[in-house]
């Protein structure tokens, strides 16, 4: 049994056995525990056993497959596909990164500074994150294929006369606009529940010497907001590089492979072509160290900066 | 009035499981998931207690899911009736691109459904990892037509009931053609000046849809085989051996060419169901597409005359055919528990009575003794094309070879490859899809 005297000076708590507080702790996380372990821990850690061999999905009757070590991976170094389809997700996820954060934060601020209907303009910004992007994708294509066309063609607004689908270039911005629709949303609230913790008595203080709406926010606000813009840029990061069922539903990778993403190259590696599992694995779980890699470096510098404060 | 309201909704979230856990009958064509058919059971007052029963069917078909759904019932009737069996076909139909998918899963996990539909070309992969029954031995397989047997059958046993079997070519919108005075062309000139007549009377020759990967692949199916089978014939079996190339048959890209360059605008933002509607209403005159499509186009104008012509590559005549493939089959599956009732079922898909009806519904070819109904206008024509000898077998690649050469052909009409890079790239995919078989 241990003392413990509190700040009055008369309170004293009697910490029992450590174990039993510990174990009814456990036991309360356990079935989450339970469920990730069986759902994401052991699909990865036997994914990692099955890119190592050249297990091919249609010969399945026996689950023939040889063990080839780390054939594979060599194999993926000269995959001109697969490197070109992580550097063109690289893009991708540079280009949300910036375009999402700036667009939440800029929708957190001015939603922030209203004094009324704030509650009914977060729920329109938030409602395209409660939408599967699949469906949003489709909702948009629908969009890109017949609304602008026909805007186009009636309205003579010829700016939206372009192929949104089969150039390379604007299927890019096709895929960012509706990417970040659906994106938004989610880092907004964040953001706004970052900025309502910011004291107001600082940005009185601040307006009071003098400094204009920007400045006020720049240098009084952004500091004090540091760390929701690492977590929101640390979410985008490891959500955009597995980006997956915009771009499906949008362009399916296309033309041929102009807008292919990683997860789409791994996706038609397994089920399209030559139905090479094993070889998929493999390339899944280079993502999974190429991914990692950048994000202790992004956690990294981004926390440093946090620190300052 | 908490708790009041508390009891409220558990009540009414438990009524509302115990609602979708009875069975009825619904017609549900999502993207994703399969639609479960069950019908209630012939209340025919049998004496003998019936034996009880399910059949797993899974099948590709979903345009056709009404269609299918009165059959399986009709087939439940059937075997209760003259069996004493009460069966249960339970019928999925997930959509067409996600169908292999959803297959391989099935079949790798163990809970292979007892019959499938499947793409003929995947039989010998399939037959090879051991997933198909034998059926040489069926009442079915003394019905079939030969040139369609032969289709299905790959040493000697025929491996699958065949169910979509066409001939095919360009679609072509009759009227259009009688009004600008126009008749089938024979050779690629024939071809180059039907599209002059057509653009200088104010029609599109050819509609194109390539939003879908698949749509594209179509043009190499046709112009492959085309070429193929009148000038190179043992092209195929060459490639197989990594002793060929595409350099033989750049011929092919005389027709693509034309095709691409005389076809509607926005091609990449047109999906081939709304191709399908479009060349339906006049959109063009031509359409690159298989007599699949047939249904969609009939229903989007039942007025519509359709026909169909073998498209030429070049200017040898021996090279203008038809493509006369199996597209759909149905597979037992070897490992069926209920081998006797998926053979009936198989023997069923082909029965003497019924079958006519159901392959008119459909709008499929005949292609068994036992079809006895009369065949649409475009059936007619490309039928005609076989019987003057005029249609090949349509050539089997590899599955990542047609689907490269689907990628490649969008970049080659976005205009990001030329005609070399095709070749070059078309000729490594199929070494390694040799490599990977």
């Amino acid at each position: 049994m241990t003392l413990f005297h509190g700040r009055t000076g008369t309170e004293v708590v009697s910490l029992k056995k450590p174990g039993k507080e510990n174990i009814s702790l456990i036991l309360f996380a356990l079935p989450a525990f339970i469920v990730y372990a069986l759902f994401k821990l052991f699909p990865a850690v036997s994914g990692i056993y099955y890119a190592m061999t050249n297990w091919n999905g249609i010969n399945n009757a026996g689950k023939s497959y040889d063990f080839i070590g780390l054939d594979n991976f060599i194999e993926i170094m000269s995959d001109k596909y697969y490197w070109k389809s992580i550097l063109f997700t690289m893009k991708y996820v540079l280009v949300m990164i910036i375009v999402v954060n700036i667009a939440a934060l800029v929708l957190a601020v001015a939603i922030e500074s209203r004094k009324r209907m704030k509650g009914i303009f977060r729920t329109i910004f938030f409602m395209p994150n409660m939408i599967s992007m699949i469906i949003g994708g489709y909702m948009w294509m629908f969009v890109f294929t017949k609304v602008l066309y026909y805007m186009a063609d009636n309205w003579g607004i010829s700016f939206f006369d372009k192929s949104w689908i089969g150039d390379p270039q604007y299927a890019f911005i096709a895929i960012i606009i509706v990417a970040s629709w659906g994106a938004v949303g989610y880092l907004m609230i964040i953001y706004m529940a970052a900025l309502q913790g910011v004291p107001v008595n600082l940005k009185e203080a601040a307006s009071l010497d003098g400094a204009n709406a920007w400045q006020s926010f720049w240098h009084v606000s952004l500091p004090l907001i540091q760390n929701a813009v690492t977590i929101c840029v640390f979410w985008t990061l490891n959500s955009a590089f597995q980006v997956f069922d915009v771009v499906y539903a949008l362009t399916g990778g296309g033309p041929g492979r102009a807008t292919q993403t990683v997860a789409i190259n791994i996706y038609e590696e397994a089920f399209r072509g030559n139905i090479r599992y094993g070889y998929a694995t493999a390339k899944s779980t280079m993502l999974f160290f190429i991914v990692f890699v950048i994000t202790l470096i992004q956690l990294r510098v981004m926390k440093r900066k946090e620190q300052e404060l | 009035m908490k708790k009041f309201l508390a009891l409220m909704l558990a009540a009414s979230m438990s009524l509302s499981l115990a609602a979708c856990s009875t069975s009825g009958t619904s017609s549900v064509t999502t993207a994703e998931k399969a639609g479960e058919s069950t019908a209630a059971a012939a209340t025919a007052a049998t004496t003998a207690e019936p034996r009880e029963a399910e059949l797993n069917v899974m099948m590709s078909f979903p345009q056709y899911m009404d269609q299918w759904e009165t059959y399986c019932q009709q087939f439940e009737a059937k075997m209760l009736a003259e069996e004493n069996i009460k069966v249960k076909v339970n019928l999925e139909m997930p959509s067409s691109d996600q169908y292999e998918n959803v297959l391989q899963a099935r079949l790798s996990s163990g809970d292979a459904p007892d019959l499938y539909t499947l793409h003929c070309n995947l039989i010998p992969t399939y037959y090879k990892a051991g997933n198909l029954t034998d059926l040489s031995n069926e009442e079915l397989a003394g019905k079939i037509y030969d040139n369609v047997k032969a289709t299905v059958t790959r040493d000697g046993k025929l491996l699958a009931v065949p169910i979509e079997s066409q001939a095919w070519g360009i679609l072509y919108n009759k009227d259009i053609f009688e009004k600008c005075g126009l008749t089938p062309p024979e050779t690629l000139d024939d071809l180059k000046n039907i599209c002059s007549v057509l653009k200088e009377n104010g029609y599109t020759p050819f509609l194109l849809a390539y939003q879908e990967q698949w749509v594209p692949q179509l043009m190499t199916a046709l112009t492959l085989g085309g070429k193929v089978s009148g000038e190179i014939p043992d092209w195929v079996d060459r490639m197989y051996s990594d002793s060929g190339s595409y350099e033989e048959v750049r011929d092919i890209f005389g027709p693509i060419d034309l095709i691409m360059q005389n076809g509607t605008d926005r091609a990449m933002e047109e999906g081939s169901e709304a191709g399908s509607a479009d060349f339906a209403n006049g959109k063009a005159a031509m359409y690159l597409q298989g007599t699949w499509a047939s249904n969609t186009i009939m229903t989007a104008n039942p007025d519509m005359k359709l026909g169909v012509f073998a498209l030429p590559i070049n200017n040898n005549k021996d090279c203008t055919k038809v493509n006369l493939s199996t597209s759909t089959t149905l597979a037992v599956y070897p490992g069926t528990k209920e081998m006797d009732l998926a053979l009936k079922f198989a023997n069923y898909v082909l029965d003497d009575k019924d079958s006519s009806a159901l392959f008119q519904a459909c709008s499929f070819n005949p292609i068994a003794s036992c079809h006895t109904y009369e065949a649409s206008s475009w059936v007619a024509d490309a039928s005609a094309y076989v019987a003057a000898g005029r249609a090949y077998q349509d050539l089997v690649l590899p599955q990542a070879v047609t689907d490269e050469q689907g990628k490649l052909l969008q970049e080659y009409y976005v205009g990001s490859i030329t005609q070399d890079e095709f070749i070059s790239q078309m000729d490594s995919v199929f070494k390694e899809a040799n490599k990977q078989a």
